[in-house]
């Protein structure tokens, strides 16, 4: 394999200071709306931004759109809970179900690098197990791949970005390219009641760089990795893949919201993309178009698609689009200890568990959860205070003891179901493009994982010592939405990120996932967009010459 | 400034001495500007209509048990954001936007008030608006609404505003941002020269309720 340096030289490209290089932005391509580019790829998150480097560093002319900002974390971001809300996507959108999912913060990103801007930094692998639950276990779905074809994928994007750890014991066992970070009192207590309790937890996998990595920084862990990490140490696209790609001739085109993707009746294929840049509406040419908006967004832009050839919306022949999205049960549970834990000080993701991912047999519900450590700031920790009901006094009186508790997060394997989707509601952005409308409700396995996640935590905490603990149930993560599958009447794309139903369009993102594991999903967003860029190089689909 | 009033049975004074605001020389700049800003004049009210002001001032000081001043201008602080439309994005199918859902439940809570009291709400004494919202958290439905929706709209926006305030970090002992200094003493019981012990480590609130609760998101 390639030095990494060699394969992708975006850590190499920044200043040896943090910040930004501005002059890669001044000085990078810019693509006439009239020419056709080989590739129009919209959004510029995990997986658009891995597609966009592969493919310029293969040579293709490549724009990516994307509709919120291109972020400079000096200027941007602070190193503050309240003054970081415009990370998150806060378009208007309905949410209904049984359980409806509370959108526009954990769970969305805005702006070149996506929610990876905000993410924790976790990136563990999915488990080979992951890859056909259907046939093992009857719940959930098979992929038209294994976990076989993206094992090399994995390897490359964690030298990338990269992460650090101990040796990885669980799922297919592998190490890290950077040694495990130090960690805080929150993770001591997570390795002291995992050993207690005769649990194994590790240290990481987290993608802050552990040392100095090109000039990038080591991290300082000052705790606000959610926030946008301002150091440069925590992997986001904005700094693992974006200097890389403009370094290659891409172009990034921020501000663009792309509300419509083209179709040429006669021929059936993509032309290119409707967008509002500034007021104005205007069309990128394509030769080949790149979907990669996330679960909400990707769905919504191929329904607005609609045409004469697909009056349903695009590739929706078979009625898909929008169907089996996911998200993860994310209950966290806080364990009050008489010591001093300030649980805020260090980067939240620290340990993980994974010793309940795979389907116990002697368990009445099938797949699982993992147990991670995390550190809410004082906003997100009142959240969790006043979800017991506490308000008034007693609220600030337990918010006067924050520095006392820990807190572990679980992610919980729910599963794909068929009505858990996004349509289009009447309502219209300031575009005048449909909100979307995300209908979302547990199945009886979800509520399940639910509480047996919520016991280990609990068990977990009471074994290193706490003398109280408190649960929040809430949910994290998003994939599916317009997944992979073996045919057209199952899903939306084929194993290489391609539509079924028009030939030079692809998506490559978290939609395309059939089943999310118990893992955060962004590593395997991005395995699997470099994955079908691989494809596209190698076959060198309509490449302009 | 002086620090928030808080009797000591409800958490007050467990950090003698602490003061987030004196680090403000190792912050970065932009986030000087954006934490300082809110130690400066509040805003003046852009979005609630004065019967909502008065509403919400009296909602507020009962979510956030602020009964003198000096107060977090919480009433100010959501009203910018409501004003900028610094929201979420999303709201319940059977819901409005929160702009809308704020004006609406706020006047449901005069309308109620005035049904038990025939006053509104900023009216009523501290006891019978606390009762008042007491009998909104417990119930399943308020109004024609699902009551923790109301509910949660309420004390999300409350708690997002009053915990951003570095008086309120002064009390729970959060010395605030921390770039690009970050922390040299990580651990159990670990602290930087700037931090201050807790005075009374053993005042656990939990310790007299349930050894397990559980709440749910929104």
């Amino acid at each position: 394999m390639a030095s990494v340096k060699d394969r992708n030289a975006s850590a190499w490209l920044l200043p040896p200071v943090p910040g930004t290089n501005h002059a890669m932005r001044t000085d990078m391509a810019q693509f006439r709306d009239e020419e056709e580019v080989d590739v129009a790829i919209v959004g510029c998150g995990a997986g658009g931004s891995t597609l966009l480097q592969r493919l310029a560093r293969a040579g293709w002319k490549a724009v990516a759109l994307d509709a919120g900002p291109f972020w400079d974390p000096e200027r941007d971001w602070v190193s503050d809970e309240a003054g970081s809300h415009h990370l998150y996507w806060t378009e208007p959108r309905i949410i209904s179900g049984d359980d409806p999912v509370p959108l526009g913060s954990n769970n969305s990103g805005r702006g070149v690098g996506g929610s990876m801007v905000h993410y924790a930094g976790y990136t563990p692998r999915f488990h080979p197990s992951d890859f056909h639950t259907y046939s093992t276990d009857g719940v959930g779905a098979d992929w038209p791949l294994e976990y076989g074809d993206l094992k090399s994928y994995y390897e490359d994007i964690e030298g990338e970005l990269p992460v650090a750890g101990e040796h990885w014991p669980w799922g297919d066992p592998h190490s890290y390219p950077h040694s495990p970070h130090p960690v805080s009192g929150n993770g001591e207590l997570f390795l002291r009641g995992a050993l207690a309790s005769g649990i194994t937890a590790k240290v990481g996998p987290v993608a802050i760089s552990n040392g100095r990595f090109g000039n990038r920084p080591h991290c300082i862990y000052r705790g606000f990795c959610l926030q946008g990490c301002k150091v440069n140490a925590k992997a986001s696209p904005l700094i693992t893949h974006i200097p890389d790609a403009l370094h290659h001739g891409a172009e990034v085109r921020a501000d663009s919201m792309v509300t419509r993707i083209e179709i040429d009746d006669t021929t059936g294929k993509a032309t290119g993309v409707h967008y509002v840049r500034h007021g104005r509406a205007r069309f990128q040419r394509a030769r080949i178009v790149a979907v990669a908006g996330y679960s909400i967004e990707t769905p919504r832009l191929l329904l607005n698609s609609a045409c004469k050839r697909f009056p349903e919306g695009l590739c929706n022949d078979f009625d898909q689009v929008g169907r089996y999205l996911m998200v993860q049960g994310a209950p966290q549970t806080a364990g009050r200890f008489e010591s001093e834990v300030r649980m805020w000080k260090a980067p939240p993701p620290e340990v993980s568990s994974e010793d309940f991912y795979e389907t116990d047999p002697s368990k009445p519900y099938k797949r699982g959860f993992s147990i991670q450590t995390v550190s809410p700031l004082p906003i997100t920790w009142a959240e969790h205070v006043a979800a017991q009901g506490h308000w008034g006094g007693k609220l600030r009186e337990y918010m006067s003891d924050y520095v006392h508790w820990a807190c572990l997060g679980a992610l919980c394997e729910f599963l794909p179901q068929t009505d858990n989707r996004v349509t289009l509601a009447s309502e219209k952005d300031r575009n005048s493009m449909p909100v979307a409308h995300f209908h979302y409700s547990q199945c009886d396995n979800d509520r399940q994982l639910m509480q047996a996640a919520q016991e280990a935590m609990e068990k977990i905490l009471q074994a290193a010592g706490a003398q109280e603990v408190i649960t929040i149930r809430r949910f994290a993560h998003l994939v599916g939405g317009a997944r992979m599958a073996a045919d057209e009447q199952h899903g939306v794309v084929d194993a290489d990120c391609r539509s079924f139903a028009v030939p030079n369009l692809y998506i490559t993102d978290g939609s395309v996932l059939p089943t999310q594991g118990s893992a955060n999903p962004a590593l395997t967003i991005m395995a699997v967009a470099a994955r079908a860029a691989n494809r596209l190089i190698a076959g060198g689909a309509s490449k302009t010459t | 400034m002086t620090a928030l009033p808080l009797d000591p049975k409800d958490g007050g004074g467990r950090f003698p001495g602490f003061d987030a605001q004196r680090q403000s020389p190792h912050w970065d700049r932009v986030t000087q500007g954006v934490v300082l800003a809110r130690l400066g004049r509040p805003t003046d009210l852009r979005f609630f209509t004065v019967a909502e002001e008065a509403a919400a001032r009296a909602l507020f000081d009962q979510l956030l048990d602020q009964r003198h001043e000096p107060r977090v201008p919480v009433v100010n602080m959501v009203d910018a954001r409501l004003a900028e439309e610094q929201t979420d994005g999303w709201h319940y199918e059977d819901m409005e936007p929160d702009p809308a859902a704020w004006r609406s439940t706020l006047a449901e809570l005069d309308a109620e008030a005035r049904e038990r009291q025939k006053r509104p709400f900023v009216e009523l004494s501290w006891e019978e608006q606390t009762l008042l919202l007491t009998d909104i958290q417990a119930a399943e439905t308020w109004r024609g609404r699902q009551a923790s929706r109301v509910w949660s709209l309420w004390t999300r926006y409350a708690c997002t505003a009053f915990y951003s305030h570095p008086l309120a970090w002064d009390e729970i002992g959060f010395a605030g941002p921390a770039y690009p200094r970050g922390y040299k003493n990580l651990g159990l019981n670990a602290r930087e020269p700037f931090e201050v012990a807790d005075a009374r480590p053993a005042q656990d609130p939990a310790a007299h309720t349930a050894k397990s609760r559980t709440g749910r998101q929104r």
